[in-house]
């Protein structure tokens, strides 16, 4: 009763509102597909170990970020994350080989690091969680499907939450700076100052999660529907 | 009008703690009405409203909450809004978000879109279903999560904290959907520190006096802040701060803000208020150095903006602050960055009792800082930042979520290391009119430029 009244005092037409768009039944196979190549991609990369077939990779990773990407995801981004994770494993080579002999091997490992984790990235920055959730709810109970959609949803937040303390703690005199870092010592810092608080974040964002979702009734029923939107 | 929930004598005890944080309450809550629960910090606002909506598990309750039973008509007998609105989000699109709900109720996909546009109208939130959830203001999300329980058709609304997210004009916007909600019968409770932006809709107050008891009227404190404090003697025409002709581009080369100008002298009290997505913690963390603008030129403390030299000489106490604090005791926590720059250990104590006793809190000092109440780590981490005496102090809304008195042990913080120390401090906040006086200069972002107000 009273929603018929609460929900008929205005009379606004939603611009571009498609009310009668329904996910075509195709979709989710298709999202289904998105996925299953990047996995696919993702396990290649970790078992390749000529160079031939890191370049064959490489190209079409890139094809796919090409393809899937629409603009929304910038390869410049990419490639500089690829250069700090390089950078940081090659001096961890250094460390351990104490001469240059460890370099290529280091450099061959940053190069499949980055093979494994670009199509997840790519598959989840061009796809909408609603079709990544109507595509897992096909091979998998549809609470485990919200919760893996979630974790991919609120990754980025996480991330945020984790420079925020980095930036933070480097004002309050860590010595986290990348120059610091050279210096193995400063490691600890890292450690005490970024990771724990960080790992206390994300079980408190967790958490926080969990009760919004309990707040609306996530989990009152067995099974679930699913939005036929966007 | 009808009573739709009861509480009877209903007391709650948080596990591993003595003393019930909430005793012996006895509550109706009518149809159509607006009530607002006060108290300080820790009071146990939030536990009485997770209470209602049936979300604490841990614990040992006595009493009853008598709910009004689910129906079909009515699926969910009490919706809530818990207090940030980023973490409640639970989908991309406007669309999935309002119909994640109706998901959990099993309700068919083919019903959904109506009921969906119905309840953004009943918000005033105009939008395409598909529309980023990430492009929102913070207004915007608010009502969107409003939406998003009154497709569920709730009796009670429980609004946890909205001021504390909310500017001024996304104030406004609330203000207006609960007028519309009361008129349709829906009864809400707010829990809010500083309800004197929604007063025209709260028809009762109510307050927990932080020994658990509940009783009818408005928890008050007095004052909050001298409206014009003393300034710094050792404010001086020397410029520790310049920024000429700044501009940033955000995420999609929108440019977030540009043409940014402004000098601060030492031991000068700055301020920059704006909305909400204006673009003001993207400001601080330019002049600290983590991000680099596009245009333009910042000198700060003598140079560029680089956090390997300004360690030391810069303080930043980013929104939240509590999430910084990592170390076992307190006095370990304020004693960390002491150390860091490199004090003696006589003087390192010394500072750590000198920032204890000018917040307040040392009796915390061998305490975990870990298990203390919010406001309190709220001052422990701003302990820490003042210890090491910075020359210039960057403060990124530091009032958020904070009550009256732990606001003006806050504000009295800063006023006493601006006029001891000459600290020079900058300041960002939503509510341009929260502290008159309080700065020698305010400027605001609106628009995507800086001007004088």
């Amino acid at each position: 009763m009273y929603l018929g009244k609460l929900f008929s005092m205005r009379k606004v037409s939603l611009a571009a509102v498609s009310l009668d768009a329904p996910a075509p039944a195709g979709d989710a196979k298709w999202v289904g597909l998105r996925m299953l190549l990047a996995l696919t991609l993702s396990c290649l990369a970790f078992i390749s170990h000529s160079v031939p077939f890191l370049l064959v990779l490489t190209v079409v990773n890139l094809a796919l970020l090409w393809y899937l990407g629409n603009g929304q995801i910038s390869l410049r981004r990419e490639l500089k994350a690829f250069v700090w994770q390089t950078l940081v494993i090659l001096v961890l080579y250094l460390i351990r080989f104490q001469d240059l002999s460890g370099l290529w091997g280091g450099f061959k490992i940053s190069w499949q690091l980055f093979l494994a984790l670009l199509p997840s990235m790519v598959f989840v920055r061009s796809t909408s969680q609603t079709r990544i959730v109507q595509a897992l709810n096909r091979i998998m109970p549809c609470r485990m499907a919200f919760v893996l959609s979630t974790c991919l949803k609120f990754a980025p937040q996480l991330l945020v939450e984790v420079r925020s303390i980095y930036e933070g703690q480097v004002l309050r005199g860590a010595r986290i700076l990348p120059r610091d870092l050279v210096k193995p010592w400063h490691w600890l810092d890292l450690l005490h100052c970024v990771v724990v608080p960080a790992v206390v974040q994300c079980m408190a964002l967790a958490g926080n999660i969990a009760l919004a979702a309990r707040a609306r009734d996530f989990g009152s029923q067995p099974k679930r529907t699913c939005w036929p939107g966007l | 009008m009808g009573v739709i929930l009861r509480l009877k004598k209903f007391s709650f005890t948080y596990p591993e703690v003595k003393t019930p944080v909430l005793k012996d309450l006895d509550l109706e809550i009518e149809a159509g009405r607006c009530y607002c629960l006060t108290g300080p910090t820790g009071s146990g606002k939030t536990t009485l409203a997770l209470a209602l909506k049936g979300l604490l598990c841990a614990g040992r309750h006595e009493g009853e909450i008598d709910m009004p039973s689910v129906t079909d008509s009515t699926p969910m007998a009490v919706g809530m809004v818990l207090q940030d609105p980023e973490v409640q989000l639970l989908t991309s699109s406007v669309g999935a978000e309002v119909a994640f709900g109706l998901e959990n109720l099993c309700v068919d996909p083919a019903d959904m879109s109506e009921r969906v546009v119905s309840a953004l109208l009943a918000v005033g939130l105009e939008k395409p279903l598909d529309y980023p959830v990430d492009k929102l203001s913070m207004g915007q999300k608010y009502r969107l999560l409003i939406a998003a329980l009154l497709v569920m058709k709730p009796l009670l609304l429980i609004l946890d904290e909205p001021g504390a997210q909310l500017d001024p004009e996304g104030l406004e916007l609330l203000r207006e959907c609960l007028r519309r909600l009361k008129q349709d019968g829906v009864s809400i409770i707010l829990c809010e520190h500083r309800p004197d932006s929604l007063l025209s809709e709260i028809d009762t107050f109510l307050q927990l006096d932080g020994s658990g008891r509940l009783a009818e009227g408005r928890y008050q404190t007095e004052k909050l802040a001298p409206s014009s404090p003393p300034f710094s003697a050792i404010a001086e025409k020397e410029t520790v701060l310049r920024v000429q002709d700044l501009s940033f581009i955000g995420v999609g080369d929108q440019p977030v803000w540009s043409q940014v100008s402004f000098t601060v002298d030492r031991g000068r009290r700055f301020a920059v208020t704006g909305m909400n997505g204006t673009g003001k913690t993207t400001l601080l963390r330019c002049l600290a150095g983590f991000l680099s603008p596009q245009q333009g030129e910042i000198e700060i403390l003598g140079g560029a903006p680089d956090a390997y030299r300004l360690r030391g000489r810069l303080g930043c106490l980013f929104q939240n602050p509590q999430k910084q604090i990592f170390e076992n005791t307190v006095g370990e926590e304020i004693a960390f960055p002491l150390k860091r720059f490199g004090l003696l250990n006589g003087s390192v104590e010394e500072r750590v009792a000198e920032a204890l006793a000018a917040c307040g809190i040392s009796h915390l000092i061998q305490q975990s800082p870990h298990k203390l109440s919010y406001g309190q780590k709220h001052l422990v981490a701003l302990a820490s930042v003042l210890a090491p005496r910075p020359e210039l102090l960057l403060l990124d809304d530091p009032l958020a979520g904070l009550d009256d008195d732990h606001s003006r042990a806050v504000m009295e913080l800063l006023v006493h290391y601006n006029v001891q120390h000459g600290t020079t401090m900058l300041w960002t906040f939503h509510d341009p009119d929260a502290w008159p006086g309080w700065a020698d200069q305010v400027l605001h972002l609106e628009g995507g430029r800086l001007v004088s107000r």
